[in-house]
């Protein structure tokens, strides 16, 4: 019997417990982990993990209670199905919480690449000494590495529920993480470089390791700015950090209780007419790609800002019912431990014509910024309120000028949003909180602070 | 009933260290928590559970082999050692000495067992933060409560004998409140939390914990802009604590400092800081947030001057790092589960109280901001640059408190602001979060004195 076959049994047998008029959702991972750390030639550490658990979500009179555990035998599992019964007796009801309908759940077989399992262990941990290496020798200024990481995981995620839901599926990931320090005069920078991929063989060792080495001496000799209003130019990361915050104020959930800036606003211009924001479960290069989402919904591709006007929000089955509409298919888990909440799949600005170099020239004179520092304090989902830290470069005559260090941006979201007036065509989705496209960004008018 | 029985230790150890290898170590655990959220007066999600499983770690020179599985079977265990022993290689004979079981040398006695209290209880709680949250004011629109406990049964063994099993609790109630007026929109938290049981809400009653998150959020309906530029800064007690823990704490980290990717790295022994500046970290605080009888591998919990009167004096450490550095372990290795590899971390950092009046400290400056809330921060240990919003900010003119303002945020660098503290209240305060470091997440605690900072940059709107 395969992985999924054992876990799918698993998860029957608890939906086969449910009594009558009660809904059951059983939900199950089993996942396998490596994680290797280079770090002065050979290796550091290495990990490696295997782990499993399932989450019980019971609806009675529209209440729901929820309950997981890692421990798998008949008794923890019963006990865990009894305790998702007595917390769904102190909530409040809802109609609202409902399981999803059945559905033909498709698959998406390219999540899972057979090379995985081929893998020699000793390729694992060459490609983190050669990351260490190779960021090492990128550049003069770079004085160390303080983490040089190759990590892949396998997981097989299955479903079941009593309104006839059943569906298992597996994918793998890979990737190599490398955070350079550059030295020059005494003061110390420190950047990322990443890759990811399906399986080591399709890792760039030299791609990240050349991204965290010019990233990092890029801002050696860092000093605070004067503060001034100026034109802002987001890279890759900063942009996708920007994203993030905007992803978080567009989930239904926000909406509905009041706490995005976005709500009521639905066919409402709320930026440049180059905006559109788009949100795609089933892109393959994106590092969220699955088939269906973490309650079984069938993933798929929603538009939220189609030419500045706001046409969606990102939905769960619960938000869904309560807006009297069709689940997105985002839902998601942090693991098997929790309920599902809502979170953005693959989230991308549509890609612009113009390639990063000409968004500098197109700035004039203004401010790159290649690092944010405090978004989760300093972006304000509610408010709109934008102020960040930042480290970066000035811009003059289109040209990347002196590094900068010890300032912030500000404006408001709203204001960034209008006056955001180019997208690059370099788009590249990183892995944070789902996965969300970064591309440079041009923003004209926001207020850098330093000295 | 012990997680797993001294044979099935001794297996494990015993198969760890079959290849060679300098130290094996299990780490086991077992937690069962629950958490209940409020919201928007609704009993959403009362959530519970069981997770558990163990670690086998084998070192050798400056390798570390690790596997960890939540089966906990003999056999299931006994395979993760042998994965983790082929993970380094090894030539190096070391047997596995006579486990020696020994008690905590710190205890944060529990008087109300949280997993005693029924469903209703919990209820009852989040009920009475969301009424007296609601009670504050009519712009309160949203309000968010979260109760949360979980015990943890830890057990440590490893090759030199040492075979611990200490129980560990701990309770948290957060409130976050919206508030809404004239399209001006605000948000208020609180969020107490101790290794304690519900005896937490003897000191922190529910009705309190709403109350002042409510109060946060509408104070600040009134905010002007914050102004920008170097200003004064004052600190209140338990608001600046987040601060040195972001910017000088993590720096103090070993392993940050074996890489040579912190600021103080090499410097134990320098004066870095004003005089009137000591702060230590102190895992041994009873019932502390961040507080524990061992550390995750098995080091008795202590008390660690990290600068003392501004000299930078002892560097927090997990055993690997301590031995890279030569210095003894401080009892810092921690991890978040059994899925984590130890590293060094904070516990309980505090600034400790000085001898000036905080009013005092207030009423000397002309024209500065005080902070009596900071949110979350964010800190490159290789440069201690950092960021912090606050959350709830103040005008100072004239030595008084005038207008609250919105969107400030903090920017500097650890030690120029160590060195720029000119005043230290003998008051003090504490507050609780989750510290995040190298993907692992684990509860720290802050205090510190009323502290004023001569200049820091501050980013504002205005």
């Amino acid at each position: 019997m395969s992985q999924s076959d054992d876990l799918l049994g698993l998860l029957d047998g608890i939906v086969a417990r449910a009594t009558p008029g009660e809904g059951v959702e059983a939900y199950g991972v089993d996942a396998t982990e490596t994680t290797v750390k280079a770090y002065d030639g050979q290796v550091e550490s290495l990990a490696s993990a295997r782990t499993r658990g399932v989450g019980i979500r019971l609806i009675a009179d529209a209440r729901v209670g929820y309950a997981y555990s890692a421990a798998l035998d008949e008794a923890e599992v019963a006990a865990t199905l009894e305790a998702a019964r007595a917390n769904a007796a102190v909530a409040s009801p809802d109609e609202a919480n409902v399981l999803p309908p059945q559905a033909e759940l498709p698959t998406m077989p390219q999540l899972w690449d057979p090379r995985f399992e081929a893998v020699d262990p000793a390729d694992k941990t060459d490609l983190a000494i050669r990351l260490e290496a190779a960021t090492r020798a990128a550049d003069s200024r770079i004085k160390g590495v303080d983490t040089a990481t190759y990590g892949d995981s396998a997981r097989t995620v299955a479903i079941a529920s009593t309104k006839g839901l059943r569906g298992a599926y597996r994918r793998c990931d890979a990737y190599l993480l490398v955070e350079a320090l550059a030295e020059a005069d005494g003061a110390t920078t420190s950047a990322y470089g990443l890759d990811l991929a399906r399986v080591a063989d399709d890792l760039d060792v030299g791609a990240a390791a050349a991204e965290a080495a010019v990233r990092a001496t890029r801002l050696l000799g860092g000093r605070k700015p004067p503060s001034r209003r100026l034109a802002v130019v987001l890279d890759p990361f900063a942009t996708a950090s920007f994203l993030g915050v905007l992803a978080g104020a567009l989930t239904a959930e926000a909406v509905q209780k009041g706490r995005s800036l976005f709500a009521g606003k639905l066919s409402e211009r709320i930026g440049a007419e180059r905006v559109t924001l788009v949100d795609d479960g089933r892109l393959l290069d994106g590092p969220a790609a699955a088939p269906w989402d973490a309650e079984g919904v069938p993933t798929g591709r929603t538009t939220l800002v189609a030419d500045g006007v706001l046409v969606g929000y990102l939905h769960n089955a619960y938000t869904a019912a309560k807006a009297g509409t069709t689940s997105t298919g985002n839902a998601s888990r942090g693991s098997f431990t929790s309920p599902p909440g809502i979170s953005p799949t693959n989230l991308f600005l549509r890609p612009g014509p113009d390639e990063p170099e000409t968004l500098l020239a197109l700035a004039g004179s203004g401010f790159y910024c290649q690092q944010v520092l405090g978004v989760h304090s300093g972006a304000n989902p509610i408010s709109g309120d934008f102020s960040v830290g930042v480290a970066g470069v000035m811009v003059r005559d289109g040209q990347l000028a002196e590094p900068v260090r010890e300032a912030t941006i500000a404006s408001t979201i709203p204001d960034m949003l209008q006056a955001l007036t180019g997208v690059g065509s370099d788009l590249r989705f990183l892995p944070f909180g789902g996965g969300i496209g970064g591309t440079t960004l041009l923003i004209d008018g926001m207020t850098l602070s330093g000295a | 009933m012990d997680l797993i029985d001294e044979g099935d230790i001794r297996a494990v150890l015993e198969a760890a260290l079959a290849d060679g290898g300098d130290f094996a170590e299990l780490y086991a655990e077992s937690r069962r928590g629950r958490s209940l959220t409020l919201d928007d007066g609704r009993i959403e999600d009362l959530v519970s559970g069981l997770d558990r499983g163990a670690g086998i770690r084998v070192v050798r020179g400056r390798q570390t082999g690790y596997a960890y599985t939540n089966v906990l079977t003999r056999q299931a265990l006994v395979e993760a050692a042998r994965t983790a022993a082929a993970a380094v290689s090894g030539s190096a004979k070391t047997t596995v000495a006579d486990l020696r079981r020994v008690p905590p040398p710190v205890r944060h006695p529990v008087a109300r067992d949280p997993l005693a209290a029924p469903s209703t209880a919990l209820v009852e709680l989040v009920t009475a933060a969301d009424g007296a949250a609601r009670a504050v004011d009519g712009s309160v629109r949203q309000v968010t409560v979260v109760y949360s406990d979980a015990h943890r049964q830890v057990l440590v063994a490893n090759s030199e004998g040492h075979w611990s099993v200490e129980p560990r609790t701990r309770t948290r109630l957060v409130a976050q409140v919206v508030a809404a007026r004239d399209g001006t929109i605000q948000t208020g938290f609180e969020g107490p939390g101790a290794a304690v049981g519900h005896e937490l809400f003897d000191d922190h009653p529910p009705d309190l914990v709403g109350r002042r998150a409510a109060e946060r959020a509408v104070t600040m309906l009134d905010a002007v802009p914050a102004p920008s530029g170097e200003l004064v800064v004052v600190l209140a007690p338990g608001t600046g604590g987040v601060l040195f823990h972001e910017a000088c704490g993590h720096g103090m980290e070993a392993d940050i400092v074996a890489k040579q990717a912190s600021v103080y790295a090499g410097r134990r022994g320098e004066t870095l800081g004003t005089s009137l500046l000591t702060g230590v970290d102190d895992a041994t605080v009873i019932g502390g947030w961040g507080s524990f009888g061992f550390d995750d591998e098995g080091t008795p919990a202590q008390l660690t001057v990290l600068f003392d009167h501004g000299v930078c004096t002892d560097y927090l450490s997990d055993r690997l790092r301590a031995a890279q550095l030569g210095i003894p372990a401080s009892g810092n290795g921690r991890r978040q589960s059994y899925a984590h590899l130890p590293i060094p971390r904070m516990t309980n950092s505090y600034i400790l109280p000085g001898r000036d009046d905080p009013q005092e400290i207030v009423r000397d400056v002309s024209r500065g901001l005080y902070c009596r809330s900071l949110g979350g921060g964010q800190v490159d240990p290789a440069s201690g640059d950092f960021v912090f919003g606050v959350t709830e900010g103040w005008l100072i003119e004239r030595g008084e408190l005038t207008r609250p303002v919105r969107g400030a945020n903090l920017v500097g660098d650890g030690p120029t602001v160590l060195a720029r503290i000119d005043a230290v209240g003998s008051d003090f305060d504490t507050r609780e979060g989750i510290c995040g470091k190298d993907g692992q997440r684990v509860p720290a605690a802050f205090g510190n004195p009323t502290l004023r900072i001569g200049r820091i940059t501050v980013g504002g709107t205005g």
